[in-house]
């Protein structure tokens, strides 16, 4: 199990990277830097520079978001941001303040 | 491993720092944390800190209970115990009540017990002059002021201080200011005089302190003034 | 060589000021106050009270030592010791329960990258 969890009462001042999937159940504040999937769950609290994989956010995020594949924010989190990725997907009741960057490959 | 993620939320008490993650920065936390990777910085638990073999710690670290299998680099405190296993290497020091090096382990540093000094152990000895301390103590403040003018007396006086620790109960009764500078240094007159001598040299110019005080008291301050300038 | 030579005893009743020199297997449950230099094992059992400066190619410790420790083997300071002093050993076990104040250095292999 190769898995990492910040668990709820976590608190991370600073920075995180790293090559596997990361669940936040608590705060961090800095910057991340992930290969893999970051996940932010309910209760996670991100004020940091995201740079990833696939992000899924339930919890609230404030920084911005580059991720190489998927962003996916959940119904009831928070973020606010830009995010850049090429695929986005907001489900209904997410709440977000920011620009979208999609940057659509050449396709002309 | 999804499952795991699942059960994540329930169990509150399960922070792990995967093999390929580094964290570096200040990591704090109400609850168990088991590193596999690695974490630079600060690290502040109010519970238990597992670094796994796989595990590399560069911080300081306070914590309440710490299982070191892997690497610890840096100084931990804890509240109630570190335990280096088998696996573990650190570098640091270790301030904690309760400590546990097993066969295998390796570690360089220093160990803080607390509690107990070298002192104590001729327990019966130590037994006594900690109680006459204590007494002292509030004495010495009081005494502080009238204990540069009892400079000479400091030498008339030890016989009567054996006295006052032989009977402990005496000492609180009086807290009297005229015995309680004899009480607190009994057994050498020399480094209090040495102390008191500190203070009187720079008030008047060399000299004049010697003329009122008897004549072997200024021989003492020569020496002593010497043997600062030696120290320096 | 020294080895394989007999055990010494320091009984109960035993205290000894000054240096103490040697190169069988020794045990201590009296007094010592000053230098010990052991070729071989030394144990203090729990009686014992040592308050000297060590060097010895391993040390049991089940009672009370002051000073510093020089092994250049195993030094095990188990649950019922009380050790105060800087050791230097290649290997060195405290078992909990025992208060040890002071400094250890082992040979700590650390990965590179630290």
């Amino acid at each position: 199990m190769a898995n990492t969890v910040i668990g709820s009462s976590i608190v991370i001042d600073g920075e995180i990277s790293g090559d596997e999937d990361l669940v936040i159940q608590g705060t961090v504040k800095g910057k991340i830097s992930l290969k893999e999937s970051l996940f932010v769950e309910g209760s996670g609290v991100v004020e940091a520079d995201i740079e990833t994989q696939n992000v899924e956010i339930a919890g609230r995020v404030t920084g911005n978001i580059a991720a190489s594949d998927k962003v996916e924010l959940k119904t009831d989190c928070r973020v606010v941001g830009d995010i850049k990725a090429p695929r986005i997907l907001i489900a209904d009741g997410a709440s977000f303040k920011g620009n979208v960057d999609m940057d659509i490959p050449k396709e002309r | 491993m999804a499952t795991a993620k699942e059960l994540a939320p329930g169990a509150v008490n399960n922070t792990v720092v995967g093999q390929s993650i580094l964290i570096s920065g200040k990591l704090t936390g109400d609850e168990d944390l088991t590193v596999r990777g690695r974490v630079e910085g600060e690290l502040t638990l109010s519970r238990t800190l597992i670094v796994e073999p796989t595990g590399v710690v560069k911080a300081n670290v306070a914590v309440k209970n710490a299982i070191v299998s892997g690497v610890v680099v840096g100084n931990i405190n804890a509240t109630e115990s570190v335990e280096l296993t088998r696996e573990g290497r650190m570098v640091g020091d270790i301030h904690a009540p309760r400590v546990i090096i097993v066969d295998g382990a390796s570690f360089r540093g220093r160990v803080d017990m607390g509690e107990v000094e070298p002192g104590r152990m001729p327990s019966d000895r130590s037994a006594l002059p900690r109680p006459t301390g204590a007494t002292v103590r509030p004495a010495v403040r009081p005494g502080a002021a009238p204990a540069r003018p009892a400079l000479p007396g400091a030498r008339p006086t030890p016989p009567a201080a054996p006295a006052a620790q032989a009977r402990p109960a005496a000492a609180p009764a009086r807290p009297a200011p005229p015995p309680a500078p004899a009480a607190t240094r009994p057994a050498p007159p020399a480094p209090p005089a040495a102390r008191t001598a500190e203070p009187t040299r720079p008030e008047p110019p060399r000299p004049p302190v010697a003329a009122p005080v008897p004549p072997t008291v200024a021989e003492a301050a020569r020496k002593k003034v010497v043997v600062k300038k030696k120290g320096r | 060589m020294a080895q394989g030579e007999q055990t010494g005893i320091i009984g109960k009743g035993i205290i000894i000021r000054g240096n103490l020199t040697g190169g069988g297997d020794l045990i201590i449950e009296g007094r010592v106050e000053g230098q010990i230099a052991l070729k071989n094992h030394l144990t203090i059992e729990g009686t014992g009270k040592v308050q000297a400066d060590i060097r010895a190619e391993e040390l049991t410790i089940n009672g009370e030592a002051s000073g510093n420790i020089d092994a250049s083997g195993r030094v095990a300071i188990n649950a019922s010791a009380k050790v105060a002093g800087d050791i230097k050993a290649p290997r060195v076990v405290i078992e909990d329960g025992a208060v040890f104040n002071g400094s250890i250095e082992m040979d700590v292999k650390l990965p590179d990258d630290i």
